[in-house]
């Protein structure tokens, strides 16, 4: 090992076990100096936990840590900081009642005399969000910007820290492919800088654009470390999940039949922006189709589900739902009429996170004269559906039906809320980000899933920020851009970078009523 | 599979009672220590002991005996009186659990105790009963037993509607509960003070020079003894406490068995999932907060409904401590509305104890009150409690990151 490369870090061995279960399995991470290292893993792999462990927050039963080459304690997320190793978590860590410059600068503040310095830190934030590209609005608060925006936060913290270990947790999960395509620029940039990234992603395309090396993970063991240069995609996800896996999904020409969803002239007013978030939105979705939404995030997208499944008001227009006017229903009514929506944020609007799978199985449909008997819940009837659901749609979870839904991965809530929404069989699907923060197995299943529902006969209208997931999966893309849709295409007959000019208020079609 | 399950949910159960436990014990270990440390400083050790019997089991206590010993054996006056005492603060326990559990903080329950009261003192008063009754002049069919229904009602009713102002803010303009709840509070001792002032029931009740006593037992109307004054005779008990335990279960049933309490505590647990799901949740955290003032009111109307009890009104009313009581109530029961029985129970014993101290030693009722004091701060971190005895048995830990990876293994053997 004499000219064994320079490793900024190195986890050797280490194993962390949790009661029943190791998490970590004599696990080996190196990490030369100036390297993009990727971690791929399905959720559950144990990526996770590792990184935890570099990050102080576990302690492992066996294994040791260094830096530079000498072994080092790392008991808590100070001695990470002071190390130098700064991360971006995947859930962020923000408060949201503060501003944009004060998450930054919150535990790293400068003060003089017990106040706060807060010009010279601005000026640094913003030197760093120029010379990244990061935009954010410094004086906006958390709560009121948009997810994207807050994963720019939680770079420009990194950065501001002055961190020469930098690791990713899932950085791309909510960027659009321009951003995604400014990330990796970022990610280079930072490397010829001296930093190292560790870069903990399932998605493949950007671990093989991106990375120098790939370590990957499979059920708390470690499977191998390769250069990218040397494997394919289909070799890393095989590796990863352990049998082969379809990248591409695959479906039959579709065969539309008649509306199901008819949108006139909608309106929606934004609370946060004096003017309308969506703008004279008209089309139509068909029963047996995959009409897309596609743009990049924070569009409107998000106020026109609010207003089509009933959360928001829309200021104007008609929302025809199997031929009847639905814009003045309740939620309820709507979801009664023929509609299921599978939420963008599985966290806050898909599932009671403290009630138990059952009880989430059945969030849509408790009031249902099967599931309860003048007000009183059928407990036997909920138990055998629920175990029916996670049965047929292959929901794991460590106790079946009663496990409490904020013990579960990522993957297995959205395949809950999946199930449930499927379930509830109604003519138009609403998708929102189905596959948000999943890893391939479970996009593959996610996919087959909603083809199969349009095979099935069902409209569905997924929305997207995922161009691979938008050209794989639908019949008919609209692009919105700014609340109105500036387009409409046969994803046979249209590229990505067509799509990603539209999608940056580049282009623009002339308007007429898709039909 | 399934034995695992249950198994993890009955550890689940036992240690939230196990840490409510240890928080009670701590508790009368303190009030022991301060008894000891008076007697060692002040009295003498032999007094120090005879407290500290007293402090656990005062409810058992029967006296001194010739010898001038301390007695024990089954005292039906003092279970009885036990009984008595908790009724209110059962109530006012499960007001602030069912609030609890549907994401409120209902620091309201003085405020709906009080309206409650009021109601139902003017209900039992004003109806006159045939007891009331003066042929001729004031002919009177109704038996008090009906007045005495209509005005534990009218309690209860009160009650909620006091309770549904806090909720109608927070559903419609979003004010915090707590803040709306502590207004309600004082305005409610103001306009019970100006109620009684303005109403005629002066004319009917007796008065002495600083005030009006107002007793439901002019009118006849008595809650029923329900067979209890033959179980403990000579004691304050009656049927107030069935009542009392009948509304836990009924709360109970509500919060675990029903689609109406699935509803609520899907509101308090996530209102935004509980809006996409559909459920109103507005009219949910009114109805909730509306309950939780019934059971309040209840509280009140069941006290001074009492028969053995008497309401004194002067020109000032302060705020009734049965509902502050209902908060470490139900923090001691971790808001389970059969737990808020055994809690409530267990505070009114405390105040039987320290009756006994006061009467039988140098000691004084209020080291029951630092006992209180330190089992409520206690409770407060019975999570941290809870994880303690987590520590202990480190195997039944679920923490995320298991489930997480054993979905995976599980993932791994079924591949």
């Amino acid at each position: 090992m004499e000219n064994a490369p320079q490793y900024v870090i190195e986890m050797l061995h280490i194993t962390k076990e949790f009661p029943g279960i190791k998490a970590n399995d004599d696990i080996t991470l190196q990490l030369r100096k100036g390297e993009i290292h990727a971690l791929l893993g399905e959720n559950g792999a144990g990526k996770s936990t590792l990184m935890s462990v570099l990050f102080g927050l576990y302690q492992p039963e066996e294994g040791i840590i260094k830096k530079d080459g000498r072994e080092v304690k790392i008991n808590n997320p100070n001695d990470a900081t002071a190390l130098h190793i700064g991360m971006v978590h995947q859930h962020f860590k923000l408060i949201d009642v503060f501003t944009v410059l004060d998450n930054i600068i919150l535990g790293a503040e400068d003060t003089r005399m017990g106040f706060l310095q807060k010009r010279e830190a601005r000026k640094k934030v913003q030197q760093l969000s120029d010379r990244y590209g990061l935009k954010v609005d410094l004086d906006a608060k958390i709560e009121d910007i948009t997810v994207g925006m807050q994963q720019r936060v939680e770079i420009l913290k990194m950065l501001y820290r002055d961190n020469e270990v930098l690791i990713f947790d899932e950085p791309t999960a909510v960027l659009t492919p321009q951003e995604i395509d400014e990330l990796m620029e970022i990610m280079r940039g930072l490397v010829k800088e001296g930093k190292s990234i560790l870069f903990i992603s399932h998605k493949l395309n950007e671990i093989m654009s991106v990375a120098d090396r790939v370590t990957v993970l499979r059920k708390g063991r470690y499977v191998g470390t390769v250069d990218t240069a040397d494997v394919t995609k289909e070799e890393l996800s095989r590796m990863m999940v352990g049998r082969p896996v379809q990248l591409v999904v695959e479906k039959k020409e579709a065969h539309p039949a008649e509306p199901v969803l008819r949108i006139r002239n909608l309106h929606v007013h934004s609370k946060l922006y004096k003017k309308d978030a969506v703008k004279d939105v008209s089309f139509d979705v068909r029963a047996g189709e995959i009409v897309c939404i596609a743009g990049i995030d924070g569009n409107g997208q998000s106020e026109f589900i609010y207003a089509l499944t009933g959360l928001e008001k829309a200021s104007s227009g008609t929302i025809e739902l199997c031929g009847k006017d639905i814009s003045s229903q309740s939620i309820r009514q709507r979801g009664l009429s023929g509609s299921s929506h599978i939420p963008e944020d599985r966290h806050k609007h898909g599932l009671v996170l403290d009630y138990t799978l059952e009880q989430n199985m059945v969030l849509q449909s408790y009031f249902d004269p099967r599931f309860q008997n003048h007000g009183f819940i059928r407990f036997g009837e909920v138990r055998s559906y629920a175990e029916k659901l996670i049965e047929d749609y292959d929901v794991r979870s460590g106790q079946g039906p009663v496990t409490i839904a904020r013990s579960m991965s990522g993957g297995n809530q959205q395949k809950a809320i999946i199930a449930r929404e499927i379930d509830r069989d109604k003519p138009l699907i609403i998708a929102v980000q189905p596959t948000r923060g999943l890893d391939v197995g479970a996009i593959e299943n996610v996919h087959r899933q909603l083809v199969a529902q349009r095979d099935a006969g069902k409209a569905v209208l997924l929305v997207s920020l995922e161009l691979d997931e938008v050209m794989n999966l639908s019949d008919r893309i609209l692009v919105m851009y700014e609340g109105e849709i500036v387009g409409e295409f046969d994803p046979k007959k249209v590229t990505v970078e067509e799509l990603g000019l539209y999608m940056a208020g580049a282009k623009k079609q002339d308007k007429e009523v898709s039909a | 599979m399934n034995e695992n399950r249950t198994s993890f949910w009955k550890k689940d159960g036992t240690r939230s009672v196990l840490a409510s436990l240890i928080s009670i014990l701590i508790g009368l270990a303190v009030g022991s220590l301060i008894i000891l440390l008076l007697g060692i400083f002040n009295t003498s050790m032999k007094d120090a002991w005879e407290g500290i019997r007293l402090v656990f089991l005062g409810l058992f206590s029967t006296g001194r005996n010739t010898a001038g010993a301390l007695t024990f054996g089954f005292n039906g006056i003092n279970f009885g009186n036990m009984l008595f005492r908790a009724t209110p603060v059962i109530l006012t326990g499960l007001s602030v659990a069912v609030a609890n559990k549907t994401g409120l903080f209902n620091i309201g329950a003085p405020g709906q105790y009080l309206m409650g009261t009021a109601a139902t003192l003017f209900l039992a008063l004003s109806i006159p009963s045939t007891k009331m009754a003066i042929p001729g002049v004031n002919p009177s069919s109704i038996p008090p037993i009906a007045v005495w229904f209509i005005a534990l009602l009218g309690g209860m009713l009160a009650g909620a509607a006091w309770g549904a102002i806090p909720g109608l803010l927070k559903a419609l303009l979003n004010i915090n509960e707590v803040i709306a709840c502590i207004m309600t509070n004082w305005i409610s001792a103001n306009l019970v003070t100006w109620f009684f002032d303005v109403s005629n029931l002066k004319n009917i009740v007796e008065n002495t020079k600083s005030g009006y006593i107002y007793k439901t037992t002019i009118n006849g109307v008595a809650t029923p003894k329900m067979g209890l004054d033959k179980i403990f005779p000579g004691s304050q008990v009656n049927g107030g406490i069935i009542i009392a335990i009948l509304l836990a279960v009924a709360v109970y049933i509500l919060l675990t068995r029903t689609t109406l309490g699935y509803e609520l505590k899907a509101c308090g647990a996530n209102r935004f999932a509980a809006r996409y799901a559909g459920i109103k949740d507005k009219r949910n955290i009114v109805l909730s907060m509306a309950i939780a003032g019934a059971l309040a009111g209840a509280g009140g109307a069941l006290y001074y409904l009492a028969g053995n009890t008497e309401f004194f009104w002067s020109t000032y009313q302060s705020l009734p401590a049965e509902g502050f009581n209902g908060i470490p109530v139900a923090l001691l029961a971790i808001n389970n509305p059969i737990g808020v029985i055994f809690a409530g129970a267990f505070m009114s014993m405390l105040n039987i104890s320290g009756l006994q101290i006061t009467n039988l030693t140098s000691f004084n009722e209020y080291i029951t009150d630092v006992i209180i004091a330190v089992i409520v701060y206690l409770s407060a971190f019975s999570l941290v409690i809870k994880l303690m005895l987590n520590g202990r048995k480190k195997k039944r830990a679920a923490a995320s990151v298991v489930d997480d990876a054993k979905g995976a293994d599980k993932g791994g053997s079924k591949a």
